[in-house]
């Protein structure tokens, strides 16, 4: 057995280049990575005898991390007093966290984690929720850290983070046990009333004796009290609470049908006269629940995944004290206090440079990932990276007011407005209820002037029939089913409701940066004017950026190593160096001393020595490589690129890509007020993006999809989030959205057929209760492998 | 016919002991993770042995020959 076959890097399956040399051997052979932090990952699995995870593996991993070092450094942050006491529950001599945990795909993850972990010294108990991406662990303190589990768990490839269920998510969590238990109990006292009552039915027992006949009745009485009392306890509540409300809902006809069989037939038993269907009402309270489950599990699962975003980073700052620097949390800080940012650091909150000058990337604001230079006097903010060189910082607001949390909050505000769907469902019903109500009540009525013995069970064998149980799967078991299909595909769908709404999406508006790009610039257009071979100018250009930390320099590769002598920065302009006696500036063209021609006014790197210009070129953004697929796929509909880039790059990647719209240098706000735009055109909008500045965008739009690597927030507020970057699959997405659709409106065809073809029957007193309550299973049978059939 | 007076009760007792245990399996989070469990008969607990463990065997049995 190989494990799943694929090509690209044998740990990620993304694009191996040929130029790069990442190899580890796994299982006997050895395999490609596409980077560093692949390799890294690869064999830290290897080397810990878990090599099985590549054989049974049915998913491929996330991509490794290349900066693991500073990621791990990063971690120690969390052996602090503070996040232990909030996150960490006491169990006697050990201390016990929940963690949520990215980059699970499939069983075989859970199982790497769990024997990874194993081996640490000071572990008393992991348990790996794949299905939920989380683990459960539990430890002793003395022997081992926080930070050190977490650290384990990096290296092979996983970000593991505390987190802490919201209230909400406690009580849907209570809910699915208490449904559980009532499942199983009912489902397994039905079982044993139904193997009586078969009995009874066909008399195989010969001529029955009244004796054994009222015996089985009583033992059914008693199987059936804990079915009644207990497991159909949610449909009185809920009838109840409708009536103190003021109106009634689906549940009111199903109470007075369970309590109105099961009371009669007690009376029966007591009386040892008339009619008993136990079994009908066991049954009947079993369906039910099985469709109430299938319901919420649909909800539940959508619940636990947007609580998994709710992670907690908590941002540490080193305050400046007098001559001394002090690590503390950042929402410790207050405002004028003086903060240091070392490079690679997050900046803990919104604030004003009092010392140095730095780049800072701003992309998960702006969207942008060229970094924006910053001197003395700039504002920076909350949650952007310094990336280049030592600031010092004085606290403008403290962290609750920071910029990041403004965005927070204009996507929650953009979340309200949507349109609860569900409302339309619930009048529907309730009109319906009354309608079953009062022909139950009819019935009765006029068969008490016919036949007034039969006129009871005519009524009830009425509200059971017209029960809307197959009406009530119809739709959440569809749904269950094609969420189930789609996260094997690589989606998480958040909202259930959101695959009806996909169906009328018309409009697709995309974001640029991260989403049909990598976010990575390349080498684009390159001349050279010098006498060398163009190989031997870019190595130049490429040792020379080896000591700059902007990401444009990312995008030359060294092929050969040259010593550069007197490496000199100059931020936000370029790097000067001495390369085999020769002196070389490589930077934009304001810090190039000799005059640029009209003709290279399209470039954005020069390169020159001390009398002329020697080469120059444009860096460009990656476009991904699904990008052009999946935009010839959704050509039916209208495409907008909408990006906060400015007008060059974006009409260069519209252009690209066959894009007939594209709006460029828009705001988060700019955004939003557009989507709002198309929305009242009567547009019904899907929005795909990935930064923090898409958030609110994503929030306000129809239908919105966050890619793999979005950031936090925007998985947040999204829709749908695609596991991994690639985007071939959103094609599926509607397709899967349109089955969907088709298989409710045969399910409901179905359901509602049948309701009306059986309510004759049960009106004329053709039907008995127990006949009722197997049409009425059957139908849900019907309806629920219909359904199934959306998951292959 | 009477032993069913008998043999009926037996069979309460035992689904009210099926119930128990599977009360106690929904209490202690048995079917959080319904996935996962199904791969676990896949994996060998006992971890390979590393590149060096199996070197130093190598070398051993060579010794011998």
């Amino acid at each position: 057995m190989e494990g799943i076959q694929h090509t690209g890097c044998y740990h990620c399956g993304l694009p191996v280049s040929q130029s790069d040399n990442f190899r580890t051997v796994v299982l006997g052979k050895t395999r490609d990575m596409c980077c560093p932090g692949c390799q890294a990952v690869a064999k830290a699995i290897v080397d810990s005898g878990l090599e099985d995870y590549y054989r049974f593996r049915t998913e491929l991993a996330e991509k490794g991390d290349e900066q693991l070092t500073q990621t791990l450094a990063a971690l120690e942050t969390y052996d602090d007093e503070e996040i232990i006491q909030e996150f960490v529950v006491q169990d006697g001599q050990a201390q016990q966290i929940q963690l949520t945990v990215e980059g699970i795909s499939c069983a075989a993850c859970g199982w790497l984690i769990e024997k990874q972990l194993a081996k640490l010294t000071g572990i008393r108990q992991v348990s790996v929720n794949v299905s939920s991406r989380r683990a459960s662990i539990s430890w002793l303190p003395e022997q081992l850290k926080l930070s050190e589990i977490l650290t384990k768990i990096e290296n092979i490839g996983y970000h593991a983070l505390p987190f802490q269920p919201d209230q909400h998510e406690l009580s849907y969590q209570k809910e699915h046990k208490a449904f559980l238990k009532k499942l199983g109990l009912s489902g397994l006292m039905s079982m044993q009333v139904m193997m009586l009552a078969i009995g009874l039915y066909f008399g195989i027992f010969g001529s029955i004796d009244p004796q054994t006949k009222s015996y089985f009745h009583w033992v059914s009485l008693v199987l059936t009290l804990p079915v009644v009392s207990y497991c159909g306890s949610g449909f009185y509540i809920s009838a109840l609470n409708s009536l103190r409300a003021g109106y009634v809902n689906m549940d009111l006809s199903i109470s007075i049908a369970v309590l109105g069989t099961f009371f009669s037939s007690a009376w029966a038993t007591f009386t040892k006269s008339g009619e008993i269907y136990f079994e009908s009402v066991c049954m009947f309270i079993f369906l039910l629940l099985v469709s109430r489950f299938l319901e919420h599990r649909s909800r539940h699962q959508a619940a636990q995944i947007s609580a998994n975003m709710l992670k907690y980073v908590p941002l540490t700052a080193s305050r400046i004290h007098g001559e001394q620097v002090e690590k503390v949390l950042a929402r410790k800080l207050s405002v004028n206090d003086i903060v240091l940012v070392k490079a690679g650091e997050t900046i803990p909150v919104d604030g004003e440079i009092i010392e140095g000058a730095s780049y800072i990337d701003e992309s998960m604001l702006t969207g942008e990932f060229e970094p924006v230079s910053k001197n003395v006097g700039s504002d920076v903010f909350g949650g952007t990276i310094n990336k280049s060189n030592v600031i010092k910082v004085r606290v403008r607001q403290g962290l609750k007011d920071a910029l990041v949390n403004q965005i927070i909050r204009m996507q929650e505000f953009a979340l309200a407005e949507k349109p609860a769907v569900a409302h339309f469902a619930d009048r529907t019903s309730r009109h319906f209820v009354v309608i079953v109500l009062a022909i139950a009540l009819i019935s009765y009525l006029v068969w008490l002037t016919i036949d007034p013995a039969r006129a009871y069970w005519i009524a009830i064998a009425v509200l059971v029939a017209t029960c809307p149980c197959a009406l009530a799967l119809a739709t959440p078991s569809a749904l269950t089913s094609a969420m189930a299909r789609l996260n094997k595909l690589g989606f998480l769908v958040k909202k259930a409701d959101v695959l009806e709404q996909i169906n009328n999406v018309n409009t697709v508006v995309f974001d640029k940066t991260g989403t049909l790009t990598e976010g990575q610039f390349s080498l684009g257009k390159f001349d050279n004017f010098s006498a060398d071979s163009s190989e031997h100018v870019l190595n130049v250009i490429a040792n020379l950026e080896h000591y700059s930390e902007h990401p444009i320099a990312k995008a030359f590769a060294i092929t050969d190593k040259l010593t550069v002598l007197d490496p000199k920065i100059e931020v936000g302009l370029g790097i000067s160096g001495n390369i085999n006696s020769v002196d070389y500036r490589l930077g934009s063209a304001a810090f190039m001393r000799n005059a640029i021609p009209e003709s290279m006014q399209w470039a954005s790197v020069f390169l020159e020595t001390n009398n002329m210009i020697l080469a120059c070129c444009s860096v460009q953004d990656k476009i991904k490589l699904g990008s052009a697929k999946l935009l010839s796929d959704l050509s039916s509909k209208e495409l907008l690129l909408l990006s906060g880039d400015n007008l060059v790059n974006v009409s260069k990647v519209a252009d690209q890509l066959g894009f007939k719209h594209y709006d460029y240098g828009h705001t988060p706000e700019q955004k939003l007020k557009k989507i709002r735009q198309l929305k009242e055109d009567e547009k019904s909008v899907m929005m795909i993006g990935d930064g923090i500045n898409d958030a609110p965008v994503l929030a306000a739009a129809n239908v919105s999809i966050a890619v793999g690597n979005a950031s936090d927030i925007a998985k947040r507020s999204a829709d749908v989030i695609l596991l991994g970057s690639n985007l071939d699959n959103i094609p599926v997405l509607f397709e899967m959205a349109k089955r969907t659709h088709s298989k409710i409106k045969q399910n409901m065809a179905w359901a509602i057929g049948y309701n009306l073809l059986i309510l004759p029957l049960a009106i004329f007193g053709l039907l008995t209760p127990w006949m009722a309550v197997i049409g009425m299973s059957l139908s849900s049978i019907i309806v629920v492998s219909n359904s199934v059939r959306l998951t292959k | 016919m009477n032993i069913i007076y008998v043999l009926i009760p037996i069979a309460i007792l035992l689904v009210i002991v099926a119930i128990a245990v599977f009360f106690w399996a929904v209490k202690t989070n048995q079917f959080d993770d319904l996935e996962r469990q199904g791969y676990s008969i896949l994996f060998d607990d006992d971890l390979k042995k590393t590149d060096s463990d199996k070197e130093k065997e190598n070398s051993d049995s060579n010794g011998d020959r």
